[in-house]
């Protein structure tokens, strides 16, 4: 009884405010065991596949999933030393027509090892792959009645460093896996989705004089020419409805907040503060916005209310919070721990809420910067460099679970989730 | 001998001007052709140049007049001192303040007066975001403020930040992030 008031106590809080963490919830997420049966692609490609597969049931948080790569025929008879754990999962990649890919996917219930589960998808391009894998798990965490995961197949789109003053913007799979270069020539940078949709982004070209904020379709290649400003411009948010954008814009060598009206094309200055105004974003039903700013003398983590010049410091840790990312009334944060920017561990990221007082620390070790909110805040997105690595993190807030996924040789200027 | 050269002379006009009457296109050419190949007055005007002593000669005969000004332009802008910032700052350091003197009177100089400065504020790898962008525009800005004051128009100078996109140096190590936390200069007629 009194463990069962304490798992009530735990479920209510956690549904309550996700900036406390779960020191310890009853794990009895079903055991999965996973078999391959591919015919497509070598030993390496099989690998890779499983790999991700493994990742996706990871980061969904609901799985507890045994990452030892079998091998199996599709139509072989299950092997009973298999049979301690919840569901066998046994994949198979064929070839198709020319370029396409098929993933059979199919489940066994065990120990009594019936089929209770078979579904087939298509890729018309093989390096769409980690979309196959994605949908499939997606689908078998519905079927099994698991809160949605349906966020792994959204796009993710980032400027990519590619020499001095260049950089590319390209969209990704939400492991950065598959990549598409929409745009290229100059620095192009700070993408944002313009749209709920992910159909167009916003971004900026810094061009010879000044930069240019474009609007972009992802699909017709269409572009076109929002605004202009000396110095610097940046679409740090969009409002839900797609119409209101919170732009920083530097005329005079200014960094200040505005936001900007894409039916009127009017703009309206929130901040007023001789320093630096940056990443503002939207919070708390878009009546307020959240931004970093050096009025401290260092960068900060503040908010204001949209239409007063009030200003409320959010942040009370840290020497140097200069990025952030927020949803409804949440806001990660990335925050150096110490004055010595060079040691081991140097940036962690931090979750508060609008609401409560509480802190919750997201890493504990490493170079963790780029914070971004997946896009129904249940889920961080984060890059972390550490001993010579980097790596694409993910955060699963209401589990307090992580997952990193390999990031080769890129350096990411900005990304949006 | 003399006399064979005015027949043969005579004769050649009397062709060309009966050629002239019927197909006076054909002939056009013809002529044009014969005084090209027939082309003894030739003067040399080496005036010995070609047994001078020295080394390679130069007279600009490949720079065009605006290839040679950009040259000028790019001369001016190496000569011109970079602007050098402590971590996760923007003030001009005492230091680097003869370098901002330096500048200053080189961008008010005859040969530079009438260009347009285009300040570029760098920062370091260690900021993120959007951030980074801001404190390279606030470097470029205390810069074109202190450029102001010693008397360079404002309408001459446009401000760009690169943030950590354009770096010097790639190495990670603190002598290398202290040499991209930098303002440089582009100079653009």
């Amino acid at each position: 009884m009194r463990i069962f008031l304490l798992m009530m106590l735990g479920l209510f809080l956690y549904g309550s405010d996700a900036t406390l963490e779960i020191i310890k919830s009853a794990d009895n997420r079903p055991n999965v065991v996973m078999q391959d049966a591919s015919t497509f692609g070598n030993d390496l490609i099989k690998q890779k596949f499983f790999r991700l597969l493994v990742g996706d049931f990871k980061v969904s948080a609901h799985f507890k999933v045994d990452a030892t790569y079998r091998q199996a025929g599709y139509e072989d008879m299950v092997d009973p030393m298999l049979k301690s754990s919840d569901y066998l999962v046994r994949y198979r990649f064929r070839e198709g027509e020319g370029q396409a890919l098929f993933m059979d996917m199919r489940a066994y219930a065990l120990p009594a090892a019936d089929i209770i589960y078979e579904r087939s998808y298509r890729v018309a391009n093989r390096a769409r792959y980690p979309f196959l894998i994605h949908q499939a798990l997606i689908d078998f965490n519905d079927f099994l009645k698991m809160p949605s995961v349906a966020w792994m197949k959204r796009y993710v789109v980032f400027s990519e460093y590619t020499r001095p003053k260049n950089a590319d913007i390209v969209v990704a799979d939400y492991t950065l896996t598959y990549r598409k270069t929409l745009v290229s020539g100059g620095l192009n940078i700070f993408p944002k989705w313009a749209d709920r949709q992910q159909q167009g982004i916003y971004y900026t070209k810094v061009g010879k004089r000044r930069p240019v904020l474009y609007h972009f379709n992802i699909y017709t290649g269409q572009q076109r020419k929002v605004a202009t400003s000396d110095g610097m411009l940046v679409c740090s948010d969009v409002s839900r409805d797609g119409r209101r954008l919170l732009l920083t814009m530097a005329p005079d060598g200014q960094p200040d907040i505005y936001q900007y009206d894409t039916t009127s094309g009017m703009k309206q200055r929130l901040t007023f503060y001789s320093g630096i105004d940056v990443s503002a974003q939207y919070i708390d039903g878009e009546r307020r916005i959240v931004f970093v700013s050096d009025r401290l003398g260092y960068p900060n983590i503040f908010a204001s209310k949209i239409g007063s010049r009030a200003v409320q410091q959010l942040v009370f840790h840290g020497k140097n919070n200069n990025a952030c990312s927020a949803h409804g009334k949440y806001i990660v944060y990335s925050s150096r721990e110490s004055d010595n920017a060079f040691s081991a561990n140097t940036f962690n990221l931090y979750l508060i809420s609008t609401q409560t007082d509480y802190i919750r620390r997201l890493t504990a070790s490493g170079v963790n910067q780029f914070p971004k909110f997946s896009d129904d805040g249940e889920s961080v997105m984060y890059i972390k460099h550490y001993a010579s690595q980097s790596a694409l993190g993910i955060i699963r807030l209401d589990y307090n679970e992580g997952f990193l996924f390999p990031l080769k040789g890129r350096r990411i200027q900005s990304i949006d989730w | 001998m003399k006399k064979s050269w005015m027949i043969a002379a005579v004769a050649a006009a009397m062709l060309m001007s009966g050629c002239s009457q019927k197909e006076p296109e054909v002939d056009m050419t013809k002529q044009a052709a014969s005084q090209e190949t027939a082309a003894p007055a030739v003067t040399e005007a080496d005036h010995g140049l070609s047994t001078v002593a020295g080394g390679e000669e130069v007279s600009d005969i490949s720079t065009l007049p605006e290839d040679a000004r950009m040259a000028q332009i790019k001369a001016i802008e190496a000569e011109a001192k970079k602007i050098y910032f402590d971590f996760d700052k923007y003030n001009i350091r005492p230091d680097q303040e003869p370098n901002v003197d330096y500048d200053a009177d080189l961008f008010s100089s005859d040969k530079a007066k009438d260009l347009t400065i285009k300040i570029e504020g760098n920062c370091d790898e260690w900021g993120t975001d959007e951030y980074n962008y801001a404190l390279g525009l606030k470097r470029a800005k205390t810069v074109r403020d202190a450029l102001a004051v010693k008397g360079i128009d404002n309408s001459r100078m446009v401000m760009v930040s690169y943030g950590e996109s354009n770096p010097v140096c790639t190495e990670h190590t603190k002598e290398c992030w202290a040499k991209n936390r930098r303002v440089e200069f582009e100079l653009l007629p």
